[in-house]
């Protein structure tokens, strides 16, 4: 055990300015995550949403993913205000085409067939939309924040990824 | 390898920390599995470990307050969603932290095509609504502390774009793991240390320059 120790010494003397400076950045850092804990911490109304957000997971649905966006997709159109936003989900054999607009948004389930659709828009309950029988939906409530829809077709239910609007 | 899963009580006790990676992945692992379970409590630790590593995030790519509300439920909605689906368990932290960048990146796209004329500097300012933290330094004792903090603060502020994205999220607690921080920001692993340095030691010499260390 001694002898094991007298070579560490050497070893420890031998890099001791290069340990100083490093110590000193974890310091550094270590004062910055203070001052983040002080100034910017994580809004305590923002963490309890978190906690909340248990209520979303759902095991028993099949999530719809995102296959399609053209904020980052598709090439930016110029000069005009409004271009909606459009996303496709896809699950397994159901796609989902959704149109968001500062004024609403309008969508297509395809293969085209009803269904009984949900705006989430968090953890409480959403609300109603229908699709026709050639699975067209629409509303006028424009979206605003995160939001996914739940539909129901048939005996299957899918929830589409969670998006900001 | 051969141990048991610990009891779940430990929950209060997460060590996200740099070090031992291998090990806080197993607990997170282990967290995300009890919690598609369903266990709220292994739930409610995952919210309290990860959030302020996805609010780093999201402050280091300087959003709004609104946009950074929305992309913090954004990231945390649809992690609970893919709870039990998520491929390794372990890396929550990072798969957090990627969804909330990938957001933040989208915020900022719909933001310059539409020309919005809010500059988000402006909104990111620190809010000036006290936390009891806040109240806590401001007491006459802690003045001298309370102003160190601020011209802190301040110089890290005026850190160029990429250090000051870098140690925003690096000062996340707990410390988050290179990887997570690797998912955060689209950097390499290998270049975060090397960075980490410059960009500290850069920070200090504003500080010293300023009379403040």
């Amino acid at each position: 055990m001694n002898g094991m120790h007298g070579m560490d010494d050497d070893d420890l003397f031998g890099e001791g300015d290069f340990d100083d400076r490093e110590f000193d950045d974890d310091l550094l850092e270590e004062e910055l995550r203070r001052a983040a804990a002080v100034l910017d911490p994580v809004p305590a109304v923002l963490q309890q949403i978190a906690v909340d957000a248990y209520a979303l997971h759902d095991l028993d649905t099949r999530v719809a993913e995102l296959t399609f966006d053209s904020l980052v997709d598709a090439l930016p159109v110029r000069g005009v205000a409004d271009v909606p936003r459009m996303l496709t989900f896809r699950a397994g054999g159901v796609t989902v085409d959704v149109e968001v607009t500062e004024r609403g948004l309008m969508g297509q389930v395809l293969p085209p067939q009803p269904a009984r659709i949900e705006v989430l828009g968090g953890p409480r309950p959403g609300f109603p939309l229908t699709a026709d029988d050639l699975g067209r939906f629409t509303t006028d409530v424009p979206l605003s924040g995160p939001f996914a829809l739940r539909l129901r077709t048939g005996g299957d239910v899918v929830v589409t990824e969670w998006l900001r609007a | 390898m051969t141990a048991e899963a610990a009891p779940s009580t430990a929950y209060d006790d997460v060590p996200y920390s740099r070090g031992g990676a291998a090990v806080d992945r197993t607990d997170a692992g282990a967290l995300v599995q009890a919690a598609a379970d369903g266990d709220a409590a292994a739930w409610k630790a995952l919210v309290e470990g990860l959030s302020p590593l996805v609010w780093s995030v999201v402050r280091a790519h300087r959003l709004s307050d609104a946009d950074a509300h929305e992309v913090y439920q954004t990231a945390w909605f649809r992690f609970a969603q893919h709870l039990g689906r998520i491929r390794e368990p372990g890396k929550a932290g990072a798969w957090l932290a990627s969804t909330a960048r990938h957001e933040c990146l989208k915020v900022i796209r719909s933001a310059q095509r539409l020309t919005l004329t809010d500059d988000p500097r402006m909104l990111d300012r620190v809010s000036e609504d006290g936390t009891p933290e806040q109240s806590l330094l401001d007491s006459e004792e802690a003045a001298a502390q309370s102003e160190r903090v601020r011209r802190l603060w301040q110089e890290f502020e005026e850190l160029g774009e990429r250090c000051r994205q870098l140690l925003r999220v690096l000062m996340a607690t707990p410390p988050p793991s290179y990887h997570d921080v690797s998912a955060a920001l689209g950097i390499a692993v290998g270049s975060i240390g090397p960075l980490r340095q410059r960009c500290l030691r850069r920070l200090r010499a504003r500080l010293e320059a300023r009379g403040a260390m």
